[in-house]
């Protein structure tokens, strides 16, 4: 589903954020894609989304070079991928429900459908008061679950999560994840930074991990947790 | 939902959202036309007022001679080679005889002593009647002074050269009221929208980020811009309106509004007045979104 090539990402002047990344990730995979801060986690998913252009190598999505859709038509490829921003990226004046509604109004969804569905999503997350606060009014906490309602409200084939759980206390962070779950089963194709070891050590899922923008191939994490930590230690 | 009611409904957030430079410039709109629109109102009512002073509007060429047959026929194919006529008149010099010798009526005793062939001949030509005959005549004129045997020519000169000239200063400030109105609508218009968009930089960044298309996150702006266009010309059209009733009452009894009775604009050209404001308006929306929104 998401191919990355030989992908290298450099700024000006000389800035290296990723270097010669390649790896797959198949259609209904849940990947973690972790690394301390300014591994270059974010700016993976910027290229996945296109939101910037790799400087070298190849990113396809569902076999399609992504760097080939012309300016135009990349709405087709956004409305593939949900993204969950670290930043949020909430329009603060707008209520919890309008900024949720925002993927689902840009593709005429009825609002009966828009209406029920924000509902639903409100209430797996444990935010089913806040339907109609400004978002401004919201803790970051709150602010980071209306993100993720936000990327995952219309289906999208494809989530990409920066550091969904980063500001979320356990509880919370497995209402986040049983939601991941579920979009998992539904043949979703999810993506998600963390430095967070807690939410992928108890997980089967695969780790991607990225050290200074590059791919570190050393042997995965256990899949216990003591030993998870340890070998993260270790990374860091 | 559609594009279009999506593209309303954040049309209605914007206006309600910027609501104050949104007044401004319906004011700017509105009175653009307003100011436009009087004076096409005024070279309107001119215009009418031509039509109806041309329609007893002719031409008198004396001649030095009666002409014979074949020089009428060569007369009459010359002017009307010239331009359309309504109407060509011979006039023989006792047929003006006859003819003054009638409006005399009980003076045209005066007369006894006089030759019956004192009067020159003449030729009365009726141009054909349309809305710049007055501008027309005096070309005509001019042309039939140049004709052979022509002695003079004769015509209300001096107050169709004076109307003409009031005609010609109402068209140019149209023209001028016309220019300013583009560039009021376009640029006042283009101004408003640009300052929406900055505003919502965010939120467009959002949409284009989630996958809306450019006519989802263009649309409500041309629409804006239509209804900042549609509103303030009506808006502009109803102040006209009243104006002009107003006129009409100031000076009713006036011996002008008697002789000239003045009319409105037709519903036609309210309604093309509009469309084209409306227009201007979506076009400065629309070269406002191009600079600012490039995708």
């Amino acid at each position: 589903m998401v191919d990355l090539i030989k992908v290298t990402k450099t700024y000006q002047p000389d800035v290296t954020a990723l270097s010669e990344i390649t790896f797959s990730v198949n259609r209904g995979e849940k990947v973690f894609l972790t690394g301390r801060s300014g591994a270059g986690k974010t700016t993976l998913l910027k290229l996945i989304s296109r939101i910037e252009p790799p400087t070298k190598g190849l990113v396809e999505i569902a076999g399609m070079d992504i760097a080939r859709i012309p300016r135009g038509k990349l709405y087709t490829l956004r409305r593939k991928i949900g993204m969950a921003y670290q930043d949020f990226k909430l329009l603060p004046e707008r209520s919890v429900a309008a900024n949720i509604a925002i993927s689902m109004e840009i593709v005429y969804r009825k609002n009966s459908f828009i209406q029920k569905r924000t509902r639903e999503l409100l209430e797996q997350l444990g935010l089913q008061s806040k339907l109609n606060t400004p978002a401004a009014e919201l803790s970051r906490g709150e602010q980071q679950r209306v993100a993720i309602a936000r990327a995952v409200a219309n289906y999208p084939e494809i989530i990409l999560a920066d550091e969904p759980t980063g500001n979320l206390d356990a509880e919370t962070t497995q209402r986040v994840m049983g939601l991941f779950k579920e979009l998992q089963r539904r043949d979703t194709t999810l993506i998600i930074a963390t430095h967070d070891p807690s939410i992928y050590q108890e997980q089967r899922d695969r780790v991607i991990r990225l050290q200074h923008g590059l791919q570190d191939t050393s042997p995965p994490v256990p899949a216990r947790p003591s030993e998870a930590v340890a070998q993260v230690d270790t990374v860091l | 939902m559609s594009l279009l009611s999506a593209a309303l409904r954040h049309t209605g957030r914007n206006m309600a959202n910027t609501w104050k430079s949104q007044l401004t410039t319906l004011f700017t709109v509105s009175l653009s036309i307003l100011i436009f629109s009087f004076f096409y109102l005024a070279y309107f009512n001119g215009l009418l007022i031509g039509q109806e002073l041309g329609d007893d509007l002719r031409l008198i060429v004396y001649l030095d001679e009666d002409p014979s047959p074949p020089l009428e026929e060569e007369y009459r194919r010359k002017i009307e080679k010239f331009d359309q006529v309504e109407s060509i008149t011979f006039v023989s010099r006792q047929q003006a005889f006859a003819s003054f010798s009638r409006q005399l009526g009980d003076d045209r005793d005066i007369l006894l002593d006089l030759p019956p062939d004192f009067l020159p001949p003449s030729i009365q030509v009726s141009p054909i009647k349309s809305l710049d005959s007055l501008s027309r005549i005096k070309r005509f004129s001019d042309y039939l002074q140049t004709l052979p045997g022509v002695l003079r020519v004769q015509y209300g000169k001096e107050w169709i050269e004076r109307f003409y000239s009031v005609i010609q200063l109402i068209k140019i400030v149209v023209i001028l009221s016309g220019c300013l109105l583009i560039m009021t609508t376009t640029f006042m218009v283009a101004h408003t929208i640009r300052l929406t968009l900055l505003s919502r930089q965010k939120e467009l960044e959002l949409l284009r980020l989630v996958g809306a298309t450019n006519n989802y996150i263009r649309m409500p702006f041309l629409l804006e811009g239509g209804f900042q266009g549609l509103l303030g010309s009506g808006l502009g059209m109803g102040a006209l309106y009243l104006l002009y009733r107003w006129l009409l009452l100031r000076f009713s009894g006036s011996t002008l509004f008697e002789l000239f009775p003045c009319s409105f604009l037709p519903p036609a050209t309210i309604a093309l007045l509009m469309m084209v404001a409306t227009l201007l308006c979506a076009l400065g929306s629309f070269s406002s979104t191009r600079k600012t929104l490039r995708f």
